[in-house]
């Protein structure tokens, strides 16, 4: 669904990703865990090319998306994105927030995208927040809220950037909740995280980066049961010492 | 009348008895003598200039503080792009004063020959364009001040850099916009006074007038002062109004 080939990104003389292949299957949800700076966030922004690649190439569903060419715009309406800081329209109310997008690309009618976003808020169990402003809301439940926006788009994968780095240790499971339960419905996502236990248990695949590169991916047994590289072994005697 | 009445009159305020004949001048000028409906009609042009620059400029500004935050990068926004930072570059770079005067005996000297309302209608474009470039680094840096995290969030959902900028991230830099919008009013109304080098008959140019003709300075030009701190603090006031009222609906 989803081929990257020797992605490479530099910030002027920096480079956050040096060289990154991978590729992302239907159904498959990839963790991608590693030390902060180790460049995970900026590979998963690449994907939907909030970051531009400096070189490499990625298709998505077939289409070359780095080729300048390509309608990004359209590109993205399959690919849902999850924010660690929300990022809800803070000049729209929550129900606004949903069904912006839809009713604007034209996918879904007025009446099609409310009625859908009803039902998501019911999933997410905020229906009763669809007038509230996101000033009004919770951490936890403006992070729910966003998935729910994503997810109205109805896209193809969704790419989650530390969607619980900014929140309050008692609202991540409410989070976590959400993002499981949409695993075991079969979506595909990409999941940049710190929580260990989610990658075990959610994850099909783990991947491993550090300074730019994927050192090692396995399923989630393999990965913490059985890691390979010195650095991941590193990596995980430290996140998994508690 | 006027001087010939009281020949001493500027004479006195030399010898810096200005306070002994204050109240009396002030009198003969602005009442005895209809000095006030004269300040009046300035008020008018004054009001005027100001209102119709800060109108143009924030349209100029608003068009040009987009295509300075465009992401773009096609010939045409490029040289969009250029040509708005040449004019801001220029605007902010000169003063007031030498773009009026360049405009009216420069550019316009013999256009408009005849016309009455020559001064008042270029005093009105060189302020308005002059706003333009002030306006447009105000909203540029409004547009700015609004997290980076709204774009993204809206390129995500596969909307275009214009709806989401349109529709979200404009509408959260008003917030920052409007007070900063409310000063550079202020300033067109202290600025517009600058109009009487190019013989637009504001409220200045009427003081001036009326010093002329009266032979006293100090009343009439203290009369002006209060005018002017009357029409700012009507300004200020009215921005307060507005800014309450915004800072309602954001609570919600």
């Amino acid at each position: 669904m989803i081929d990257v080939k020797d992605l490479h990104k530099s910030y002027g003389e920096t480079e956050v990703l040096r060289g990154i292949d991978y590729t992302i299957e239907k159904g498959d949800r990839i963790v991608v865990v590693g030390p902060s700076g180790s460049g995970k966030s900026t590979f998963l922004r690449c994907l939907n090319l909030l970051e531009t690649p400096s070189s490499g190439e990625i298709r998505f569903e077939g289409t070359l998306i780095t080729d300048k060419k390509t309608n990004i715009d359209q590109v993205r309406r399959h690919m849902g994105m999850v924010f660690q800081q929300f990022n809800l329209f803070n000049n729209l109310n929550v129900m606004d927030n949903i069904t912006f997008a839809p009713v604007k690309t034209g996918k879904y009618t007025r009446e099609e995208a409310r009625e859908r976003a009803l039902s998501l808020l019911r999933r997410v169990g905020l229906e009763d927040k669809a007038d509230a402003y996101p000033s009004r809301l919770s951490g936890g439940q403006k992070q729910r809220i966003a998935i729910v926006r994503a997810l109205a788009m109805d896209p193809d994968v969704m790419l989650f950037d530390e969607p619980t780095s900014a929140l309050d240790p008692e609202m991540v499971g409410e989070v976590l909740d959400v993002m499981t339960d949409l695993a075991d419905n079969g979506m595909t996502m990409v999941v940049v995280t710190h929580e260990m236990g989610f990658a075990r248990h959610v994850g099909t695949n783990v991947l491993f980066m550090d300074e730019g590169k994927s050192l090692e991916a396995a399923p989630p047994e393999a990965f913490f049961e059985n890691p390979q590289s010195p650095r991941l072994k590193t990596f995980l005697s430290k996140v998994l010492r508690h | 009348m006027g001087a010939a009445a009281r020949p001493g009159a500027a004479l006195v305020m030399w010898e810096g008895n200005m306070n002994e004949h204050f109240f009396e001048d002030l009198k003969r000028v602005f009442l005895d003598n209809g000095g006030f409906t004269l300040m009046l009609k300035g008020v008018g042009n004054t009001v005027i200039i100001a209102l119709s620059a800060v109108v143009i400029g924030v349209v100029l500004g608003s068009v040009c503080a987009i295509i300075k935050v465009s992401d773009g990068k096609s010939v045409p926004v490029k040289i969009a792009k250029a040509v708005v930072g040449v004019y801001i570059t220029v605007i902010r770079g000169t003063p007031l004063m030498v773009q009026l005067l360049f405009t009216y005996f420069g550019v316009f000297a013999t256009a408009m020959r005849g016309n009455p309302h020559k001064a008042i209608l270029i005093a009105v474009l060189v302020f308005g364009v002059n706003s333009g470039a002030y306006v447009a680094e105000i909203i540029r840096s409004g547009i700015l001040a609004v997290d980076a995290g709204q774009m993204e969030a809206g390129r995500s959902l596969g909307l275009s850099h214009r709806t989401t900028m349109l529709r979200i991230v404009l509408p959260q830099a008003v917030k920052n916009i409007i007070p900063a919008l409310g000063n550079e009013f202020i300033m067109l109304i202290k600025d517009s006074s600058v109009a009487s080098a190019i013989t637009v008959v504001e409220m200045t140019k009427r003081a001036q007038s009326l010093v002329s003709k009266f032979y006293v300075a100090l009343p009439i030009y203290a009369v002006l002062a209060l005018l002017y701190l009357a029409l700012t603090s009507l300004a200020a006031e009215g921005m307060k109004l507005i800014e309450k009222r915004m800072r309602r609906s954001d609570r919600r």
